[in-house]
């Protein structure tokens, strides 16, 4: 690893457990063992650096997620949604890392137009890799006939809503919860039973 | 120690107000304890004596916004007749409503300290839970009349709605393209329609809204 990747894990760790604002750039230059000179040449804001963290978090774990749904065993569209679907959620302690990169995003950006770009292009990757994989499923009549634009949307923001639920610990809605939920609507959005998208999930 | 004020009652509600307006333009960590004293017209002190912690303020400003939100809501939905009108009064209040959306700000100022906060955390949950109860008692009045389907499980409708509408309220707060308040409303509609096997239009004063944005 480099020295900017290395000051990026370290930024990457630091905001997870401290939030965006509780991080110090003294603390992520020891961990990359690098000066805090070289930290602030690197990232200039705090902005910059939730925004480069995430990418870099998002880039290894979402781009390996992207890219390895072309090499997933599973044959038919459901299961690859499924597995996207537990992508999306915070399943593992790397994806609850990236889903509390991603929160932080949307506060700060909520109030600083300069992040915004950088969550709508987010956004834009995820809507284009289930909107293609639902077109996919249409096309070869494995799902029904739907705007898989449409669909995407409402799938992006169930994950979202369920998600922060899961991340915050909501006792009421358990990780299994939230997938079978997720499941079902996009199952009925796509003429298919739940059971049908849900038990695709490998064990 | 100086001897309690005793305008207290007076005093807490204007600071709260003042608190919230302040969260809202600036967010927790730009907030200043000074900033919200200057906007109460009182001082640092006071402010301090009666909130241990930006942490605490936050959650009473958060409950504050809801409040007016709520009070709103319940207001309008005593005036709707039925669980059709009522479930449409809901999604349109939450996402056209003023206070609706600029309150995911405070909201997400919420999920990010509710991970670290439990007593911001147990605010969350109260204030999700009681948004869920609303909508899966409109759910179960519409199933009572039958014209929501009977099979359909409450509360996990209620979840799903709350998820959809925190996921697309996100989306729109963030300015996303092509996810508008109005697509929000579209969006929340077609699921409570496919879910409870009724279908929901828009209000006619929706409508209106819509066309002078």
């Amino acid at each position: 690893m480099n020295a900017r990747e290395r000051i990026l894990a370290a930024a990457v760790g630091q905001i997870a457990s401290e939030g965006i604002d509780g991080v110090r750039i003294a603390r992520i230059a020891m961990e990359a063992r690098v000066s805090p000179a070289l930290v602030h040449y690197h990232f200039a804001t705090r902005d910059a650096l939730l925004a480069e963290a995430l990418e870099y978090s998002y880039g290894h774990a979402g781009q390996a997620r992207i890219s390895a749904g072309d090499t997933l065993p599973q044959s038919s569209h459901a299961a690859r949604l499924q597995s996207m679907i537990e992508a999306c959620l915070p399943t593992s302690e790397s994806l609850r890392q990236d889903w509390v990169l991603w929160v932080e995003l949307w506060l700060r950006a909520a109030r600083n137009p300069e992040l915004r770009p950088v969550a709508e292009e987010l956004y834009a990757r995820l809507h284009a890799w289930f909107a293609k994989e639902i077109a996919a499923g249409v096309a070869e009549r494995e799902f029904a006939r739907c705007d898989p634009d449409e669909v995407a949307d409402s799938a992006l923001a169930l994950l979202d809503g369920y998600g922060i639920r899961t991340l915050i610990g909501d006792p009421s809605i358990p990780l299994e919860r939230a997938r079978r939920a997720v499941s079902r609507a996009l199952a009925q959005a796509l003429g298919l039973t739940g059971e049908q998208l849900h038990d695709t999930r490998a064990a | 120690m100086s001897p309690r004020p005793k305008v207290e009652h007076l005093r807490k509600p204007q600071i709260i107000a003042a608190a919230a307006d302040v969260l809202y333009e600036r967010g927790l960590f730009d907030t200043r304890i000074g900033d919200i004293a200057e906007r109460a017209g009182t001082s640092s002190p006071t402010i301090l004596y009666y909130f241990e912690s930006k942490d605490r303020l936050l959650e009473e400003a958060v409950d504050h916004t809801d409040r007016d939100f709520y009070e709103r809501l319940t207001e309008g939905q005593a005036r709707r007749e039925g669980a059709v009108e009522k479930l449409v009064h809901l999604i349109e209040e939450t996402s056209l409503g003023p206070g609706g959306l600029s309150d995911w700000t405070l909201w997400m100022e919420m999920w990010v300290r509710a991970r670290r906060d439990p007593a911001v955390r147990d605010t969350y949950f109260r204030l999700d839970r009681r948004q869920r109860k609303l909508i899966a008692d409109i759910v179960r009045e519409g199933q009572a009349t039958g014209q929501f389907d009977g099979k359909v499980d409450a509360h996990d409708f209620a979840l799903a709605l709350s998820g959809l509408m925190d996921g697309l309220g996100v989306q729109v707060t963030l300015g996303q393209p092509d996810v508008t308040a109005e697509r929000m409303v579209e969006r929340c509609l077609a699921l409570a329609s496919a879910a409870l096997g009724c279908e929901l239009r828009p209000s006619a004063a929706a409508v209106r809204r819509g066309a002078r944005r």
